[in-house]
């Protein structure tokens, strides 16, 4: 249905997109992969009306089209559904999905009843399980992805861009998300996937094309889409799963004994070793991520915790800093980054008065703040243009670098992470785990939350499984297998 | 000029432009030395209320009590004085009262998660009351130690005084705001309270100083005002929070960021300023002047979001 032929973009001198051609057949599934900053938005915003070509020509149904505005994309059928799109929370899905179209009336007045039963009839297709009367507030999150989902197939969607999809969705949640796309496939529509995830573009896409540089590097046909193919397209190479051992012989840095916070409502049990990664693995809302923020002091905490032996309990971030901890929140756009501040300004922040030229007087000093930006840089592999530039302008891996940036020229007992590597491609990916690894080889504890498995298993010297609020099981290196730590996160209603 | 720097600096060219053809209209009345006194002895209280507000809004808050802090503060000193109590006890008490009361919006923000536009609002009005009772209404002009009235009348070297409390004011504020680690921390809780509580900035703290410091900023301009008029109305301050805003809003066009900066401000001030100025002189009625200060504002504001859109 979708033609591409010769598609370039440039913006000033550099190339966004040079001479892509791609074709989209009916109910076909095509997975767009690349690097950040490959010209993969580029593209989408092109296909959706966003921007328009310096050249090239699109076809839809063998007809040649031009698209003035992102309404004269939707008007042919594209839509594109963002991980994070809003929804009117107090809304319920029938209501969601009926935001900028015309209602059905009866005498004048809206009627609801006709709207409900247009959007059930193809909920009873794609999304069987999905409650459409309740306020979009109270679904948890994999549900508000079908919501979107349900959105743009019943206004007559016929080719919908997903960009990646699953990135906020523990394993088990992406799995439903894709039973519920896999059924929109067979209604006919297709669908162009964008995600970093390449286990789920080899899962669910007939096709795949692999971008660099603005240009198509790589097509992987029917029963060819595999992910050490397209790493490798991508220039990467494939990382491999831990091998260490704890060493338990190490003193215990962090020490938690039955500490609830948060959605962590049983009381949890753990100790970390010095230079011992581990893993906490298990759903959004398993506790997971409380844990961390209790450690981190940003959340209220009972229990009782000891750091290097000592008491230690946090109240905030500040003293949590005070003490030798260090963290990399999840979400980096709500949580870590100034977006409108410059490089040096985001990565000196919170050990601001490390930087004073004259002692006692809070004035930082800009260059002893440069020189030391550039060394942790260069330590974080950062790949920027210019110290001065606004953290908005770096891709996403190299916003998250930034963050690790901020600790990188300290010596921090505890490093927290929280979902280290989310929406970061591939290669940024494999540095952020060589960072991850290296801090640790420096003899500090650390903790990683992730909902993706395999990162739990690639990282974790152990990996801790959360579930409904509380540990359930800590793995060995030995004892952990993809299944088993699935079987342990599952809760009981899924299972 | 790129497109960048026409963004950056328009702002800057609209208002030597404003000068040139207010001067070419009447040479003789708008540029003489005694109007340019006159200008800026009109935009120094205004000039200390915005950059309060170029303060409070460095952390994305609103203060809407800052004209009522000023007239309380100038009641409270003429109050002092007509029980016989000196300039040195009356000002620093009335500087006193603007700063807890910013304080306190600020503790109504930052520890009780009010949000701001109401918490400054509902004590603005408060203060007002205070303001009204104290004064009994009335206008308050008696015994002025001779000591306050020095404070904003006259000149130094040809400078009108409150020249150089536009300067020291202005100057201070810029500085901490670009230069100290109070300013950064500003900047880091406007741009993402989120990020910057959990990069362990003392969120806290950080708000209600900010506010403290725009009450005390507030109440200051409160006295400069008085100290030029020589008598006080308890509704004397109220009509500085509009101008103030325009002007922090008119200076982020100026800014690269749009983010609000004290050199902007004074731009903003400086172009409302020059407006109302030039416009009386030229012979513009005042009901015209409004309008047209109005439409400036949304001619700034709106050449700046078509710049950025691109």
């Amino acid at each position: 249905m979708l033609d591409l032929s010769g598609i370039s973009r440039r913006f000033g001198a550099t190339h966004a997109l040079g001479d892509v051609s791609l074709a989209l057949s009916e109910g076909e599934v095509l997975g767009l992969v690349g690097p950040n900053g490959a010209g993969k938005s580029t593209l989408i915003k092109i296909i959706a009306g966003a921007d328009r070509p310096d050249a090239g020509e699109i076809r839809i149904d063998g007809k040649p089209v031009q698209f003035h505005s992102a309404h004269d994309a939707y008007a042919a059928g594209i839509r594109v559904i963002h991980q994070d799109a809003p929804l009117v929370p107090g809304f319920d899905t029938v209501e969601n999905c009926y935001l900028g179209r015309a209602y059905p009336r009866r005498f004048g007045r809206i009627d609801r009843k006709a709207m409900r039963a247009a959007i059930a009839e193809v909920a009873a297709d794609i999304a069987p399980e999905l409650d459409l009367d309740m306020p979009t507030m109270f679904l948890p999150p994999a549900e508000r992805q079908f919501v979107r989902l349900l959105r743009a197939v019943a206004d007559k969607g016929r080719l919908l861009i997903l960009d990646e999809p699953t990135a906020a969705l523990p394993a088990e949640d992406a799995e439903r998300f894709y039973q519920v796309l896999r059924r929109t496939r067979e209604r006919g529509t297709s669908i162009i996937l964008v995600s970093h995830r390449l286990d789920e573009i080899a899962d669910f896409c007939n096709r795949a094309v692999v971008i660099r540089d603005g240009r198509i590097v790589a097509q992987f046909a029917e029963g060819e889409v595999k992910p050490e193919a397209m790493i490798a397209a991508m220039g990467g190479s494939t990382s491999e799963r831990s091998t260490r051992q704890t060493d338990t012989s190490a003193p215990k840095i962090i020490e938690i004994d039955g500490v609830t916070a948060g959605d962590l409502t049983r009381p949890a049990e753990l100790a970390v070793h010095a230079g011992e990664v581990i893993a906490l693995y298990g759903l959004a809302g398993s506790g997971r991520s409380s844990l961390l923020n209790a450690i981190w002091g940003a959340i209220p905490w009972v229990g009782r915790m000891r750091l290097a032996g000592a008491d230690y309990a946090p109240r905030s971030p500040r003293q949590a800093i005070a003490q030798g901890v260090s963290c990399v929140p999840a979400d980096r756009h709500r949580s870590g980054l100034f977006l409108s501040e410059d490089l040096v300004f985001n990565k000196t922040l919170p050990l601001l008065s490390g930087y004073r030229r004259l002692r006692g007087l809070p004035v930082p000093d800009v260059k002893s703040e440069r020189a030391e930006f550039l060394v942790a840089a260069e330590r974080v592999s950062l790949s920027y243009r210019d110290p001065k530039q606004l953290a908005r302008t770096l891709s996403g891996g190299n916003q998250q670098k930034l963050i690790f940036s901020r600790w990188a020229n300290r010596h921090s007992r505890v490093m927290l992470l929280d979902e280290p590597t989310e929406g970061v491609d591939v290669m940024a990916k494999a540095t952020i785990k060589d960072i991850i690894r290296a801090i640790a080889a420096d003899g500090n504890a650390v903790l990683v939350s992730t909902s993706d498995r395999d990162e739990a298993l690639e990282l974790g010297d152990r990996i801790a499984v959360f579930r409904q609020g509380g540990i359930v099981r800590i793995f060995t290196r030995a004892e952990a297998s993809a299944e088993a730590l699935s079987a342990a996160a599952q809760s009981r209603e899924a299972a | 000029m790129t497109r960048t720097n026409l963004n950056r600096f328009g702002t800057l060219i609209a208002f030597v432009l404003l000068c040139i053809g207010f001067s070419i209209a009447a040479p003789a009345a708008f540029a003489s030395p005694a109007n340019v006194f006159n200008l800026v002895q009109q935009m120094a209280t205004l000039a200390i209320v915005a950059t309060a507000a170029t303060l409070v809004m460095t952390i994305s808050e609103f203060d809407l009590s800052v004209g009522f802090s000023a007239s309380l503060a100038a009641v409270i000193c003429f109050v002092l004085f007509g029980q016989g109590y000196d300039v040195w006890l009356a000002v620093p008490a009335a500087l006193l009262v603007g700063i807890v009361g910013g304080a306190a919006n600020g503790v109504l923000v930052a520890r009780f998660g009010i949000p701001s536009f109401v918490a400054t609002l509902a004590l603005g009005t408060i203060l007002s009351g205070f303001a009204f009772g104290l004064s009994g209404g009335q206008s308050l002009f008696q015994s002025v130690p001779d000591g306050f009235k020095s404070l904003a009348r006259g000149d130094v070297f040809g400078i009108p005084v409150l020249g150089f409390w536009i300067v020291a004011v202005l100057g201070i504020a810029a500085f901490v705001l670009t230069q100290t680690e109070f300013g950064r921390r500003l900047r880091a809780i406007g741009g993402n309270a989120q990020a910057a509580r959990l990069a362990g900035l003392p969120i806290v703290r950080d708000v209600i100083v900010t506010f403290a410091i725009a009450g005390g900023l507030s109440a200051l301009a409160g006295l400069l005002l008085a100290s030029r008029l020589g008598s006080v109305q308890h509704t004397m301050g109220e009509p500085l929070l509009l101008p103030a805003y325009a002007a922090v809003f008119i200076g982020t066009t100026a800014s690269p960021t749009g983010a609000p900066t004290v050199a902007g401000t004074l731009l903003g001030v400086a172009i409302t300023g020059v407006m109302v100025n030039g416009m009386t002189i030229v012979g513009v009625e005042p009901f015209v002047q409004k309008i047209m200060t109005g439409v400036i504002i949304l001619v700034a504001v709106l050449l700046r979001r078509v710049g950025r859109a691109k």
